[in-house]
């Protein structure tokens, strides 16, 4: 994308003359102020979206004041937190409270620069981009234990040892449930492994379902591996049940206790950067990425009109057992199967790959991750090490060694 | 094994809570939040039996009078048991036409202050039965708000508001205006005290002879009176017949020109001092139901009772030390 926006850059008759090195530097300048401008929007919305789920999961209504449904609820806390005043504690270590933050926003961001959005929108096509992203998502736990131990309070220390200590631990199923897809793909590059899980197949190899040919259906021990890593990454972003690090009710807000204005909001931008990138990677590495679920024209409508009789069925169902659902999921369903049996253009274009498809896997899985949140307790401290070390653990490598046997069983892989 | 089951146990658990928020997340949103200022609960309706008298049956949460219909009669200050309602009026000129209210009874008195302090009341809705006009009343209005100090667009009753004391001003009167009328009235006030001097320092000198005049009939009346007649005049005397006295003109120097006349026993003893007459009216009831009671006997039981009751309560005393 860098070299692309550089030749477009080169076109014009104004700007031919500066030189293509220049011209790479100021589209790698673009980019990464693209790069920030996405992490930052995201963050506004998906804590306006967070807000009104847990706000509906709980029956009540949200912020309902500022805008429109209150819409424009985050900007406004956004505005608000840029004017508060910069507070560094008397006591604090100056230079690390100040550098702790970015270096958190700095590695959460810094991740997105290998993400594919599309097959041709992304920053960086690398070939190790799998092992970049797992890597310098790592070095969080960096600026995390820099922000406790600068603050120089008993909450923030607390809370960063306890980051530190969970994120190092889930580290290692989350890197080894992911080397189980890359045992599949053969290929670090995440394009590769996208591309890789095109078209449609069979439920795991046999199971005479056609369904996409993602690696979440590739086989059973993958289907056990995307939880295993939906679970390990969600412990290593710190998001509830896994939030011992700023659990509100013991350590006031953990590593962020003493911070405020600004530097707060880099913690809650990177937390939400965070939460993106394990939604982006969940949909790489299982979901097919920006493949559509549908192979071609034909599959697309036959599989919106299977969605909808599905959930005529459930609403029905549901409607008939409490006697209160609602109905806009299957009125969406029905307009867009309509759509797509008399549009075959729409059809068509919700068969190709792009962005689009992307964007939903993604808002799913963050979906997700919110539906954790506001559903489950929160763990204990020797709970979650029980979890990472007796319980999942033990699974990824299970799962590692199962794709294996599973690769060498189906013929994928000659020995 | 009960590792397994712990595993199994905790996936099926979870999925259990999920179920229960994807339940709430999906249903129907019902009204269980009060979007506040959008929507407001209904005012129950209150009936405590009164039949149709609308001023009992009302929630009483705010107290406002419709200013146009008051006169000033200051009825419901007096009524107020916590002095919440302060109310400041001043005479209308005689030319002036302020209005009559909705009953056509005119209004007489200008009221330059009409104020309630709210954080004094206390909702106890005597003020409003004695209002002649029925312009004092509650209401239940139960919102206490408004976006600023001054200027008011919650509620058109009240002109201004203190906040920070819930002090609610009635009165459309303007400060300026109040201001002047004070000063008008005070001005009036001086004057009739002025006249009230002069009157007094001419009437000064005919008054005390005919003061003296009047002593000697009073006591010449109360000598010559028999024991029935005493009493009829004592049991009479704190009202009718110092009251020729105290209108005269002497009784006038304590009290300032506005207030009403001045309590007549004061003025009895300024009057007549050396008199005692005076010890004659404060006597109770019950001291003259003796047929013997005259102008000096009571001196004289005074004088000698005390000594007795002493005696007694010395030889009680001697007793009780000699039974101990």
């Amino acid at each position: 994308m860098i070299t692309s926006l550089a030749n477009w850059i080169l076109t014009f008759d104004i700007l031919s003359g500066m030189g293509s090195s220049v011209a790479w530097g100021l589209s790698l300048f673009v980019v990464a102020a693209l790069i920030f401008v996405f992490v930052a929007v995201n963050a506004i919305v998906l804590v306006y979206i967070e807000r009104k789920v847990s706000a509906f999961m709980q029956v009540r209504l949200g912020p309902m004041r500022v805008g429109k449904f209150g819409t424009l609820q985050t900007v406004a806390d956004a505005l608000k937190l840029l004017q508060k005043e910069d507070i560094i504690p008397k006591m604090a270590d100056k230079v690390l409270f100040i550098v702790g933050p970015w270096v958190i926003l700095v590695a959460s961001v810094v991740t997105f620069a290998a993400i594919p959005f599309s097959d041709t929108l992304l920053a960086a096509n690398m070939n190790i981009g799998l092992y970049y992203i797992v890597s310098i998502s790592s070095i969080v736990v960096l600026g995390i234990v820099m922000a406790g131990w600068a603050s120089n309070n008993k909450w923030s220390l607390y809370g960063a040892m306890r980051s530190a200590a969970q994120i190092i631990s889930y580290e290692i199923p989350v890197g080894i449930t992911l080397i189980a897809v890359v045992a599949v793909v053969g290929s670090l590059n995440l394009q590769t492994i996208i591309e890789a899980q095109g078209g449609t197949g069979n439920l795991f190899y046999w199971i005479p379902i056609p369904l996409p040919n993602w690696f979440i259906f590739h086989n059973p021990f993958l289907f056990i591996a995307a939880f295993v890593y939906l679970i390990g990454a969600t412990a290593e972003i710190n998001r509830t049940p896994f939030d011992i690090p700023e659990s509100e009710s013991e350590l006031v807000a953990g590593f962020m206790t003493e911070f405020s204005g600004l530097r707060w909001a880099l913690f809650f931008l990177s937390e939400y950067a965070n939460a993106t990138l394990v939604a982006f990677l969940v949909a790489i590495v299982f979901l097919g990425g920006w493949q559509s679920p549908f192979a071609d024209y034909e599959g697309t409508q036959i599989g919106f009109s299977i969605i909808t009789l599905v959930a005529i069925m459930w609403t029905l169902f549901v409607r008939t057992k409490t006697g209160r659902l609602s109905v806009y999921p299957l009125g969406l369903s029905f307009v867009i199967t309509i759509a797509v049996w008399l549009f075959p253009g729409f059809a068509i274009w919700l068969a190709s790959p792009g962005i689009f498809w992307m964007l939903m896997k993604v808002g799913t899985i963050i979906f997700l991750l919110m539906w954790f949140r506001w559903t489950f307790p929160r763990l204990r401290v020797d709970q979650l090490m029980y979890v990472s070390w007796k319980v999942i653990l033990p699974l990824s490598l299970i799962n590692l060694m199962g794709v294996a046997i599973w690769m060498w069983l189906t013929g994928e892989i000659q020995f | 094994m009960s590792y397994f089951s712990n595993i199994s146990s905790a996936i099926t658990t979870l999925v259990d809570g999920m179920k229960v928020t994807m339940g709430y997340f999906v249903r129907p949103r019902e009204h269980v939040t009060l979007q506040y200022p959008d929507e407001v609960w209904p005012i129950p309706t209150r009936n405590i039996g009164v039949g149709e008298i609308d001023s009992y049956n009302t929630i009483r949460s705010k107290l406002v009078v419709d200013f146009e219909d008051c006169i000033g009669c200051k009825a419901c200050e007096r009524a107020c048991p916590v002095d919440c309602i302060n109310i400041e009026t001043f005479k209308a000129g005689p030319e002036e036409d302020i209005g009559t209210t909705k009953n056509d009874t005119k209004i007489k008195l200008r009221v330059t202050s009409f104020t309630i302090d709210m954080s004094e009341c206390m909702f106890c809705d005597l003020c409003t039965h004695p209002c002649p006009e029925d312009c004092i009343h509650m209401t239940p209005d139960y919102q206490f708000i408004s976006n600023d100090n001054v200027k008011l667009d919650v509620t058109p009753e009240e002109r201004w508001r203190d906040r920070d004391h819930l002090i609610y001003q009635f009165s459309k009167v303007s400060p300026e205006e109040r201001e002047q009328r004070a000063a008008e009235a005070a001005k009036v006030a001086a004057a009739k005290a002025a006249a009230m001097e002069a009157k007094k320092a001419a009437a000064e000198k005919a008054a005390a002879a005919k003061a003296s005049a009047e002593q000697a009939a009073l006591d010449e009346a109360a000598r010559e009176a028999s024991v029935v007649e005493v009493t009829q005049s004592a049991a009479s005397m704190p009202i009718t017949p110092p009251a020729p006295i105290g209108s005269s003109p002497q009784s006038t120097p304590l009290t300032d020109a506005i207030s009403g006349p001045a309590p007549d026993i004061i003025s009895v003893q300024d009057t007549t001092p050396p008199d005692d007459t005076v010890e004659k009216l404060n006597i109770p009831m019950e001291t003259i139901t003796s047929p013997e009671v005259s102008e000096e006997k009571p001196v004289a039981t005074e004088t000698t009772v005390e000594p007795e009751k002493s005696t007694d309560t010395e030889d009680s005393s001697t007793g009780e030390t000699e039974n101990g």
